[in-house]
Formats: structure tokens, C-alpha cells, sequence
């Protein structure tokens, strides 16, 4: 088990900061051996990206709890997300953190993350994650199903194929457009695209739309660009234009072809 | 020590960002009531029979995220990235970029750090591009298109990836 506390200075009479990112080092003790590992903090304190860079510090080092005074609503779902637990109003020095730490869990049976079992207590965390994955995705779900019923009634059929002809190339091109600029989860996607179907939207477009959906974001491409850089996401965004129009018609040619040999 | 309390402010503040959306849509359906009332209840019961037709391929969805929540961490599948090269690291990457779930948002911090440490531009490519492939979400999928055209959208989605992967290689490092 590895706990991580920020700190003024490396080693375990050390201060605990009080926010998570803010601080000089990240003190990482294993609390069975008391061993220590203190990483300078990857940031500038008080900079943007300063906390962030401390979560991803946390992650690789693979820690299981943060101790710390205050932790951002941010930087807590990432740890979260990753399995991290996170305990806030920590004061003291860090050997009285992680004393009082142990003290508080001493009773309670701990998990290992490497290798999670099925108890009461991970499967319950499981449904509990799952259940608000769900809880996430349906208000827009919802929304975007009480659309296409306006959208199923109001307009016409008319209007819809004279955007969508049923000319291959440029049905593909509206579909990987219309793809590209709505972002979300691809369970929305899946739903448009079942319903433009049955309007009688051709296969290609839809197959162009729901592949543009996760692969080409316009709408993320400044967060793409600030993490892996202007040439990476620019190159690898208009790359997924061209493969957006080859995976649809090459998805399409073939359906059709196995459904003729199938009937 | 206790878990971390927020403001009420930031506890209701995500949850009015995601009723924007729906909440906006109502308010078209307002419109349409005062100026259709007849249109407005097809266009609802349309709504109605989409939404039940999607409520047993949500469970099953639910089921499947489950039991990805409980084997599965991000930081746990980032580690595949970058840890091999050549066709085992592709590989691994596909694998990645599959099983990961959640908003892309999330993993850029992780990406970025998996670069630094010198994953290949490549295989982040490949695992990006695989993103689309969502085994969780797949039958929402085949109960709109059945399962022969999921199964060629998925095989082509690998390759063309990889494809995407080997050429953001060649141009990126140029």
C-alpha cells in the first residue's frame, strides 16, 4: 500500500500542505515498512496545470490514498476515477497523518487494486460507479431521444434527403461533418444514427456520422492540442477525416455484399 | 479527518449542466404544445417508443460497465501504451484504447504523461482511434444495426487505426 502526502519538504517530519498540488514535494510512504519515496512536485506551484500534474504524478506512482489539507473537485474525480481515496482535512506532520490514518482504517479490510475481488464492498463500488456512468449519460440520452421525436414529426422527410441525396460521397462528407462537430458519449451517436436510418438516411452516411462522432473531435481539439501538441492533433484529426470516409464505404460495400450472399 | 465536503454551489452545478440540454429541448416541446398540441403529443409518443425500445440494451450496457468498473482502472490500462513497441505494442494499444472508457478529458493528462515518458506517437494514435470501438456500448449497437454490420464497422475500425497510427508516426516525426 502507498500513501501519498503533500508536503513542505521531503521525509516523514515533513508538513502537510494544505492543498493537493500546491506543495514542494509529494511524499509517498509505504506504511507497513515506514520506507519514504519524496518526488519534487512535477508543477509550479500556483500555476495553471500544477494540480493536474501532481494527480498524474500520484497515478504513475500507483499510490492508493491521498492525505492532504484540501483536494479540488478536479483533481479528486481523477483520483477517484483511478481508484485513488482521497481524505481531506489532514494537518500535522506526515508520520501523524499516516498514523492517524492507519488508526482510522485499522478495522476496516483493505482492497488491493492490483488484484480487485469480487466482495461485498468492490462490487457494491462497481455498481455505485456504474450506476452514476449511467446516471451521467441519460439526462442528454433523454434529451437527445425527445429531440429526435420533434425531429421524427416536425420535419420533413423532403428536407432531410434533399441534405442527404443518396449520393455516396457527399452523404459520406454531411455524415463525417455532422460527426465531427457534435462530441459526446457514442450512445447518442448510435441512436441518431439508428433513427436517421429508418428516415431513410443511406448506411454510408450514418456509418460516416457515428465513426466521426469519437474519432474526429473539433470540439475537444484545443484540450487535444494542449496535451500531445498542435502538430499531433491536427495531423491526427484530419487523418481521421480520410479514415472516416474509407471505413465507411469499405464497412458498407462489404455489408452489402454478405447481405446479398446471405439472401 | 472526513471525506471532502464541497459547496453546495459545486455540488449542483454539474447536475444543471447536463439539464441544459434536456431542459432546452422541453422548452421546444413548451412551443410546440401552445402552437401544435396535437404534432407535439406524436412527436412525445415517438419519443416514448425510441426510449423504451433502448431500455434493454441499457441494461444490458449497465451490466457490462459494471464488471469493466470492477476489473478496470485507467491508469491501470494506460500502463499497455507504450510499454512494447512494434506489433505487440500496437496491439496492446488497441486493447487500451477498447476496454477505456469515460470522457476523452480524462485522458489527456494520462496520455501526455505516457508520452513524456516516451510512449510513441503512433500507438497514441491507435489508441485514440480505437476509443470508437466500445465493447460495453455494443448492444445499444446491434439493436440498431444488427450484428454482421457492428462486426465489420469494429474490424475496419482496428485497421483503419492502425492505418492512422503508422502514418501519424510518418508525418508527426517528419
Amino acid at each position: 500500500m502507498k500513501i501519498a502526502i503533500p508536503a513542505n519538504s521531503p521525509g516523514l517530519e515533513a508538513r502537510v500542505e494544505q492543498r493537493f498540488g500546491l506543495s514542494a514535494y509529494l511524499v509517498i510512504v509505504n506504511p507497513q515498512t515506514m520506507s519514504v519515496e519524496a518526488v519534487p512536485s512535477p508543477g509550479t506551484p500556483g500555476q495553471r496545470g500544477a494540480g493536474i500534474q501532481t494527480v498524474v504524478l500520484a497515478i504513475s506512482k500507483e499510490v492508493d490514498v491521498v492525505l492532504t489539507g484540501f483536494c479540488s473537485p478536479t483533481a479528486m474525480k481523477y483520483l477517484a476515477d483511478n481508484g485513488i481515496d482521497v481524505v481531506t482535512g489532514v494537518n500535522g506532520t506526515v508520520a501523524e497523518a499516516v498514523a492517524q490514518y492507519q488508526k482510522q482504517v485499522h478495522s476496516t479490510p483493505m482492497r488491493n487494486k492490483n488484484n480487485p475481488e469480487i466482495t461485498g464492498v468492490s462490487l457494491m463500488d462497481g455498481l455505485k460507479r456504474s450506476g452514476r456512468q449511467i446516471g451521467n449519460l441519460l439526462p442528454i440520452l433523454v434529451g437527445v431521444v425527445l429531440l429526435l421525436g420533434l425531429f421524427n414529426t416536425f420535419i420533413s422527410k423532403e428536407l432531410l434527403l434533399s441534405i442527404f441525396s443518396g449520393n455516396m460521397l457527399p452523404d459520406i462528407l454531411w455524415g463525417t461533418g455532422f460527426g465531427s462537430i457534435l462530441a459526446g458519449n457514442p450512445i447518442n451517436s448510435y441512436v441518431i444514427g439508428g433513427e436517421l436510418l429508418r428516415y431513410g438516411v443511406n448506411l454510408f452516411a450514418v456509418t460516416a456520422f457515428i465513426t466521426a462522432w469519437v474519432t474526429i473531435g473539433l470540439v475537444q481539439l484545443p484540450a487535444e492540442i494542449a496535451a500531445l501538441g498542435k502538430k499531433f492533433a491536427l495531423i491526427r484529426n484530419t487523418l481521421s477525416i480520410f479514415l472516416c470516409i474509407a471505413i465507411s464505404i469499405l464497412t458498407v460495400f462489404t455489408y452489402n455484399a454478405i447481405m446479398r450472399g446471405v439472401q | 479527518m472526513k471525506p471532502d465536503k464541497h459547496g453546495i454551489y459545486a455540488k449542483i452545478r454539474p447536475v444543471l449542466k447536463k439539464l441544459i440540454f434536456p431542459g432546452c429541448v422541453l422548452v421546444i416541446y413548451g412551443i410546440a404544445v401552445v402552437l401544435n398540441p396535437a404534432r407535439a403529443f406524436t412527436a412525445f409518443s415517438s419519443s416514448t417508443g425510441i426510449l423504451l425500445g433502448l431500455m434493454f440494451p441499457l441494461g444490458l450496457v449497465f451490466t457490462l460497465m459494471v464488471f469493466m468498473n470492477l476489473f478496470l482502472k485507467p491508469a491501470h490500462i494506460a500502463k499497455f501504451i507504450g510499454k512494447e513497441s512494434g506489433a505487440r505494442g500496437a496491439m496492446l494499444s488497441v486493447g487500451a484504447g477498447i476496454i477505456s472508457m469515460g470522457p476523452i478529458y480524462a485522458w489527456y493528462p494520462l496520455l501526455k504523461e505516457l508520452r513524456n515518458k516516451g510512449a510513441a506517437n503512433p500507438l497514441i494514435a491507435v489508441f485514440l482511434g480505437n476509443r470508437a470501438v466500445k465493447p460495453f456500448l455494443l448492444p445499444i449497437m446491434i439493436s440498431y444495426f444488427g450484428w454482421v454490420y457492428v462486426l465489420l464497422l469494429t474490424l475496419f475500425t482496428i485497421t483503419g487505426s492502425l492505418v492512422t497510427g503508422y502514418l501519424v508516426g510518418a508525418l508527426v516525426e517528419k
